[in-house]
């Protein structure tokens, strides 16, 4: 593994009532204790703030350390945090080559849509990288959104999912949308 | 000269307007050629601007002929010195990458169609419209000429969709 040998990964996830402040109570813990944020993704939920980090720190280091600094916080202002060894066959990611994709789903909102769609593609290899749901409309009549990110086994073209996702939009009753978004380098 | 190590972020040049090019001389034509030999060794690369090989001048070269999204509208290679967009319509956003910044993409709004006036390799004025992947191509190889990156210019980390929520 190179370099990562002398790194301790840990995967960090943090939900909590949205305030500000809590990216900043966050990564002051992991500032003080030396931990490098290596990747992380955080996004208000509904009325929550959701956290998931990855960190490392210098070997040799205690997660014990993590832990106790973490429930300090959590009595001090109310985060929960969940922590993680990540072990070294997670840290190696694969590196994909096929086509990446939006593709939007959105109709009358009913039980379903994103299992029916998600499986849709997990069925034909198709590897989710991005995703996000949410509720708008009205109470009387609310309608769901799934935008998600993708990116397509190899010889897959963007017509192909389309073609594959044709008879959801019909049975679910919804619109389907697929956009390439591969990036171009420039 | 052949090709030419493409400078990094955060090497200080990517960040500094260049200047322009007073007389094109055996030294300005040398450059053209770092920049377009660079631009055929990069893996699918449609440009390079010359602050990319550590040249502080106002040069950069654009070629979408060979790629995907470019390759049914195009001006072939181009070569241009002192460029200025003259006029610049439409906007599109597209999810670009740039080989001074490596591993990182994001999402770029640009003009769709544009007017650019540059001098040519042959000291002449000229003047083109550019539009789709190649109008996109040439203004992020001017922005190089400005000291921006895309990093600069990216406009959202989601759809716009999913922030309307926390406004109500």
């Amino acid at each position: 593994m190179g370099p990562t040998d002398s790194l301790a990964h840990y995967a960090i996830t943090i939900i909590s009532k949205d305030r500000p402040g809590i990216v900043a109570d966050t990564t002051e813990v992991l500032y003080r204790l030396g931990c490098n944020i290596e990747d992380s993704s955080c996004t208000m939920l509904g009325g929550d703030f959701a956290m998931i980090l990855i960190v490392t720190h210098e070997k040799p280091f205690a997660k014990s350390r993590l832990a106790e600094e973490f429930k300090a916080l959590q009595e001090r202002t109310g985060l929960a945090v969940h922590l993680r060894t990540l072990h070294e066959d997670e840290l190696i990611h694969s590196q994909e080559e096929g086509e990446l994709c939006l593709i939007s789903v959105y109709g009358s909102d009913q039980p379903g849509i994103v299992y029916r769609v998600t499986r849709a593609l997990a069925d034909r290899g198709v590897n989710i990288t991005d995703l996000n749901t949410r509720l708008i409309g009205t109470k009387s009549e609310p309608v769901y959104v799934l935008m998600l990110e993708a990116i397509l086994p190899q010889g897959m073209t963007v017509e192909d999912t389309a073609a594959m996702l044709e008879s959801l939009r019909s049975e679910l009753k919804v619109e389907i949308g697929v956009r390439a978004i591969t990036p171009v380098s420039l | 000269m052949p090709e030419q190590k493409i400078l990094l972020y955060p090497h200080p040049l990517l960040k500094r307007p260049a200047r322009s090019v007073e007389r094109i001389d055996d030294e300005i034509r040398a450059l053209v050629t770092d920049l377009i030999d660079t631009m055929h060794a990069g893996p699918g690369s449609v440009g390079v601007a010359a602050p990319q090989i550590g040249v502080s001048l106002r040069v950069c070269v654009v070629d979408v002929s060979a790629s995907r999204h470019g390759k049914d509208n195009n001006h072939g290679l181009l070569v241009m010195i002192n460029p200025v967009i003259l006029a610049g319509h439409g906007a599109a956003v597209m999810r670009e990458g740039c080989m001074s910044v490596p591993d990182y993409t994001g999402d770029v709004q640009r003009f769709t169609d544009i007017t650019v006036g540059f001098t040519t390799e042959d000291g002449d004025p000229r003047e083109l419209q550019a539009s789709g992947f190649e109008a996109v191509a040439i203004q992020h190889e001017m922005d190089h000429l400005d000291g921006m990156l895309f990093l600069d210019r990216i406009v959202s980390l989601k759809t716009g969709l999913f922030r309307r929520k926390s406004y109500k």
